[in-house]
């Protein structure tokens, strides 16, 4: 990235009335810098005006399913006919192209713009991934490089219009989450991912307290790989039993066409909805443990499109339907500025 | 300093302060040089920490031409403002533009220590 994400800012150096000299090579670089960083800030105001909703998706945790929440979301919001944007700003480990079955892809850039690649049903997406000559390649940035790769994601794409922009992080409460709330108005708000286990639980506590210092507001917090559902055959009117985690027995009865249907709780259960109420903030749903989210995330197709009728899909309307509840409550700011 | 603060509905620039109207209607005026004096920047803040150099900082920003700054909000938490002179590094959290307003301490008398806050 060519530009620092930091102004130049001198309070010795001010300009005086004195006349300038002719710019040096070194004054001249600085002097590009600040007139591409005041364009990208022009950009960024502009983003703000041009999206409606910008959600940005959490945990504290790796591996909670965040970016199957997100592009979850994206393709939900997407079949309502909303138009839709992912950012993926997970710049080390960037997996929302191939989730959404646009590995491979490269950018169009024109203008000096760059343009995302458009998955299923429009779904715009930015990723580092499209970058990567190689899907090995490791990304190695210490942070201030990161931060101008993602101001640059943010103020040289050309979104165009969109509905809603969701937000796709790293997990944890560094760098990424700060720089995007700081260079991007008016942020709806978080949807926190956690699952059921107490170790994941314990860092979305975090995610919820660095909202709250960010002052974006916690749309909710989203229980992934809730409960794990078997489906089987037995005797018409018999009972079943299955050894479920942690000692414990579960049945069901067959019915009357001899199925049954069990659900064990993996990742122990409701601990997503607990950790919400502790802090006061929306539980937004629960998805279940299903390997079609797997399968769907290698294949670059979402469960919800490759089962719109599925349990998964039915709980994922459940989420959208949430947070789309929550946006209408309205909780960002209305700061006006003259 | 868990103090509640009322929401910042209207912020009007004008030409040598803004206007800030909150929540309950009540209004304040704060001056740009005493808002960049407040400035929260990691170059500005050390100033603050002795008064001779908080002295020499409040002379370099009377200095200053007046001219609005642009404006802009930065996420839901803070505003930031863009001179003329091309400085743009002072992100104002709420609570410290509500300080401003009430002539308040915004650094609540504590040192800045680089890194710290």
């Amino acid at each position: 990235m060519s530009d620092s994400p930091v102004s130049m800012h001198t309070p010795g150096n001010e300009p005086t009335d004195e006349a300038p000299n002719a710019a040096d090579p070194a004054q001249q670089k600085q002097m590009e810098q600040a007139y591409a960083q005041m364009k990208r800030k022009m950009s960024m105001a502009e983003i703000g005006r041009k999206i409606k909703h910008k959600i940005m998706v959490l945990s504290g945790k790796g591996g909670v399913g965040k970016s199957t929440v997100s592009t979850g979301l994206a393709v939900a919001l997407a079949q309502q006919g909303h138009k839709v944007g992912i950012l993926d700003i997970d710049i080390t480990g960037p997996n929302v192209p191939k989730m959404m079955g646009l590995d491979g892809r490269k950018l169009h850039v024109e203008g000096g713009r760059i343009h995302p690649a458009q998955g299923h049903l429009g779904v715009k997406v930015i990723s580092m991934a499209f970058l990567l000559e190689d899907e090995d390649t490791p990304v190695v940035w210490r942070g201030p490089i990161k931060l101008g790769a993602i101001q640059q994601f943010i103020g040289d794409v050309e979104w165009g219009e969109l509905d809603y922009l969701i937000i796709d992080f790293p997990p944890g409460t560094s760098d990424e989450p700060l720089t995007v709330a700081q260079s991007l108005p008016d942020i709806d708000g978080m949807v926190i991912v956690t699952t059921p286990q107490d170790v994941a639980l314990l860092d979305s506590r975090k995610s919820i307290s660095f909202a709250s210092s960010l002052k974006v507001p916690v749309l909710g917090v989203v229980e992934n790989m809730s409960g794990y559902t078997i489906h089987g055959k037995g005797t018409p009117g018999s009972t079943v039993e299955i050894a479920a985690p942690a000692g414990r027995t579960l049945s069901a009865v067959c019915d009357e066409e001899g199925k049954f249907n069990i659900t064990l709780d993996i990742f122990k259960e409701g601990g997503g909805r607990s950790t919400a109420e502790e802090f006061g903030v929306p539980f937004l749903g629960a998805l279940p443990f299903d390997p079609g989210f797997v399968r769907g995330g290698d294949d670059g197709v979402h469960r919800i499109v490759s089962e719109p009728d599925g349990a998964s899909a039915i709980a994922f309307a459940k989420v959208v339907s949430s947070v789309q509840s929550q946006l209408a409550q309205g909780s960002g700011s209305s700061l006006e500025i003259i | 300093m868990a103090e509640e603060i009322l929401e910042l509905r209207k912020l009007e620039r004008r030409d040598n302060d803004m206007e800030l109207t909150y929540e309950d209607g009540t209004s304040f005026v704060v001056t740009y040089d005493d808002l960049r004096h407040a400035c929260p920047c990691a170059k500005c803040s050390p100033l603050r920490n002795e008064d001779e150099m908080s002295m020499q900082l409040r002379r370099t920003v009377e200095a200053y031409p007046k001219q609005k700054p642009m404006v802009q909000t930065v996420g839901n938490y803070a505003i930031s403002f863009e001179w003329a002179t091309g400085c743009s590094s002072g992100i104002y959290r709420f609570e410290r533009i509500w300080d401003l307003a009430h002539r308040n301490d915004p650094d609540r008398g504590r040192p800045y220590v680089h890194g710290a806050w």
